[in-house]
């Protein structure tokens, strides 16, 4: 039986890259199938290969990591950097699309009326609901501190506690935002406004349930004793991930929900 | 001095170390559940020749097959669907 001379992980062979790229495939050819022919199969198998793949790809991670013990300090610090990098490519994702509505709306054309918002656009008053949604963001960044510092403190159930009410502000957010989206008096075919607010919030959107969901993950992982006080990458990530999320929104609710306004 | 207490000074029976000790009593054992992480050690540490997407057995070999059969059979799907779209409309 050969042992290794370095602290790398070097994993057992995977067919899970190679099945993500095909249900990546079935994906982006079923949306063409969809949209073009009106036909839901193919984009149906695409999202629910994708979904297989991601829960057995991240079940084995936490098999090599904490049941077979392969993530060495070395093997954490790679992910570190992996976890930055992409924050980092998602941040400049959502950049672009900032750019789209600064670009709009520092020189409205006469076709929006020379103005914002565009002429007969009646904005969403920064003052409600939206003014509740960052209260319940940065509540959300406080209890995930709050259950961080309970794990590296060993304190079980305040971690628990913390992370639960996380998970359901995430939960309330979404609630409540897809509650403002049924009731906007405007859509996403009104003009440049309709396209840059839906498609930037619509993104967050989908990266707060992203984020939800892998803090709900951490919680599950947390109440089966994965994490210990001094190892518990995963929900170092989460956290991360959602104080990432938070802060889009702050930039969101500025720029669009109170300047565009 | 002199003055006799009406109370006893003698303790009453001790009522005290009478209850069941920590050990016993189920809510402070364990908060939602014990920890079965050794015991998950040692079933994916077994020396089986297994890769880990396997090492759990039957219902891993099951949802790998269905992922494999839907991923597979998606794919053949596309290309053919790729095929038929990809044709000209006669008028």
């Amino acid at each position: 039986m050969t042992h290794q001379a370095h602290s790398y992980h070097m994993v057992d062979p995977s067919p899970w890259p190679i099945l993500g790229a095909a249900a990546a495939l079935l994906t982006t050819s079923g949306l063409a199938m969809w949209f073009h022919y009106n036909s839901p199969y193919l984009l149906i198998m695409g999202l629910l290969s994708t979904a297989l793949v991601m829960l057995q790809w991240w079940r084995d991670i936490v098999r090599e990591s904490t049941f077979q013990g392969h993530h060495t300090p070395t093997v954490q610090k790679g992910l570190r950097y992996g976890m930055v990098l992409f924050i980092t490519s998602e941040a400049f994702f959502f950049l672009g699309f900032f750019w789209a509505f600064f670009h709009s709306s520092l020189a409205p054309t006469p076709e929006l009326g020379g103005q914002w918002p565009p002429t007969g656009i009646q904005p969403l008053d920064p003052m409600d609901v939206p003014l509740l949604n960052t209260a319940i963001l940065l509540a959300s960044g406080v209890t995930v501190t709050w259950a961080h510092h309970s794990i590296m403190e060993a304190n079980r159930k305040q971690a628990i506690h913390a992370l639960t009410l996380t998970v359901l502000l995430g939960f309330y957010f979404t609630a409540l935002q897809a509650m403002e989206y049924y009731e906007a008096p405007f859509s996403i075919s009104d003009g440049v406004y309709g396209s840059t607010f839906f498609v930037s919030t619509g993104f967050h959107g989908l990266h707060v349930i992203i984020g939800s969901t892998f803090l709900l993950v951490c919680l599950l992982r947390l109440i089966k004793y994965h994490f210990t006080p001094n190892h518990h990458f995963g929900f170092e990530a989460a956290a991360w991930y959602w104080h990432f999320v938070d802060v889009v929104w702050l930039f969101l609710y500025v720029t669009i929900y109170w300047w565009g306004s | 001095q002199g003055l006799k207490p009406l109370v006893p000074t003698e303790s009453p029976a001790p009522i005290f170390g009478t209850s069941k000790p920590p050990s016993v009593l189920p809510a402070t054992e364990a908060f939602l559940g014990k920890n079965k992480v050794p015991d998950l050690q040692k079933v994916f540490q077994r020396s089986d020749g297994l890769p880990v997407h396997l090492k759990g057995g039957v219902p891993d070999r099951m949802l790998y097959r269905t992922t494999m059969a839907l991923t597979i059979g998606g794919t053949i799907y596309c290309l053919v669907a790729l095929y038929i779209a990809s044709q000209p409309k006669n008028k």
